[in-house]
């Protein structure tokens, strides 16, 4: 059951710890994807992503030189990126608001706490193909709309020119 | 003026399968076969992921008096010792990454009586034969009670 229509996926897995980098290759392989890259850090995750352009990226966040934060900056807005709209998930124990706020305005699409599990891992998954997020580009950001759903009792300011609109479609 | 922002609705870029494979694959993440499935890998991987456990623990223990090196060897066991069957290995590392992060946001300096207890409970518990056992988690309730005191204290102290 799990086996052709994953095949035709490739996964990146950024993480510096091998430990953990083997036991994703696992998981994704036990669903039948095949084509698993593995980087150590942001900055050899961008060279795979040059030699091979992926449809999935599986990142940890505290890494060096690059860290998973600057590699999504990295995958969003430069130039000589391959693929802006590449849905990134970062696989993180580093759940302090900053850190977690900080990787969302770099333009991650969903996070996994470690310790993970597989189900936390195929939910996301299964959430970035099922229900694939717009993207935003403005000033100062270019990434996965951070807006989740409309919450009807908002009540702070309007921020973009289109919110009264939408919620008169809405 | 601000420039209006753009939405790019998911129809608008390149995905990554087609929206019939989509459905398939959603089914397939979900089946419990599949969850069977990852739970032996997770199983089988057990021996390798406690070696590499063990392989912080060493480095952990080692890095005596370093904070920064305490702390983030403490997160990487926080991060993969539940996953790797430890625990209250975990927890504990967990609930030392919690009091250093918690110290810091108050601007407090860590109390090493405090890091030294942590330290020598994740070594224990890291090692024992049976490590999910009730003295285990005793452990980890202890802990997570010093820890409250302690940060108590330190706000207190702040609060003047």
């Amino acid at each position: 059951m799990s086996g052709p229509i994953f095949e035709v996926l490739r996964v990146l897995v950024v993480e510096d710890n091998q430990h953990m980098r083997s036991l994703l290759r696992s998981l994704l392989n036990s669903i039948g994807i095949r084509e698993v890259y593995e980087a150590a850090n942001g900055s050899s995750a961008l060279d795979v992503l040059r030699e091979k352009p992926c449809d999935l990226v599986l990142s940890d966040l505290a890494m060096q030189p690059m860290d998973g934060i600057d590699f999504t900056r990295e995958v969003r807005l430069s130039p000589r990126s391959t693929n802006p709209f590449l849905p990134i998930i970062m696989v993180t124990g580093h759940t302090e608001r900053h850190k977690v706020e900080a990787a969302r305005d770099a333009g991650v699409t969903e996070f996994i706490a470690k310790p993970i599990t597989a189900q936390s891992l195929f939910t996301r998954i299964g959430e970035i193909v099922e229900r694939p997020r717009a993207f935003v580009r403005c000033e100062s950001y270019f990434g996965p709309d951070r807006r989740r759903k409309a919450q009807e009792d908002y009540a702070g300011p309007w921020r973009r020119h289109g919110d009264l609109h939408d919620l008169q479609v809405q | 003026m601000k420039k209006k922002a753009q939405v790019i609705p998911p129809d608008a870029y390149p995905q990554m399968v087609s929206k019939s494979d989509a459905i398939k694959m959603a089914r397939v993440l979900r089946a419990p076969e599949t969850a069977a499935r990852a739970a032996r890998v997770i199983q089988d991987a057990g021996q390798k992921l406690r070696q590499g456990v063990h392989d912080y623990v060493r480095e952990l223990e080692a890095a005596t008096g370093n904070r920064q090196v305490i702390f983030e060897k403490a997160h990487e066991i926080r991060g993969f010792a539940e996953t790797a069957g430890l625990r209250a290995t975990g927890r504990i590392a967990a609930g030392l990454c919690r009091y250093f992060e918690e110290m810091g946001k108050l601007g407090a300096v860590p109390d090493n009586a405090v890091i030294t207890l942590h330290v020598s409970a994740i070594v224990r518990a890291a090692h024992a034969k049976d490590e999910v056992n009730r003295a285990g988690d005793a452990v980890v309730k202890e802990l997570a009670a010093l820890v409250a005191h302690k940060l108590a204290e330190a706000r207190a102290v702040i609060a003047g």
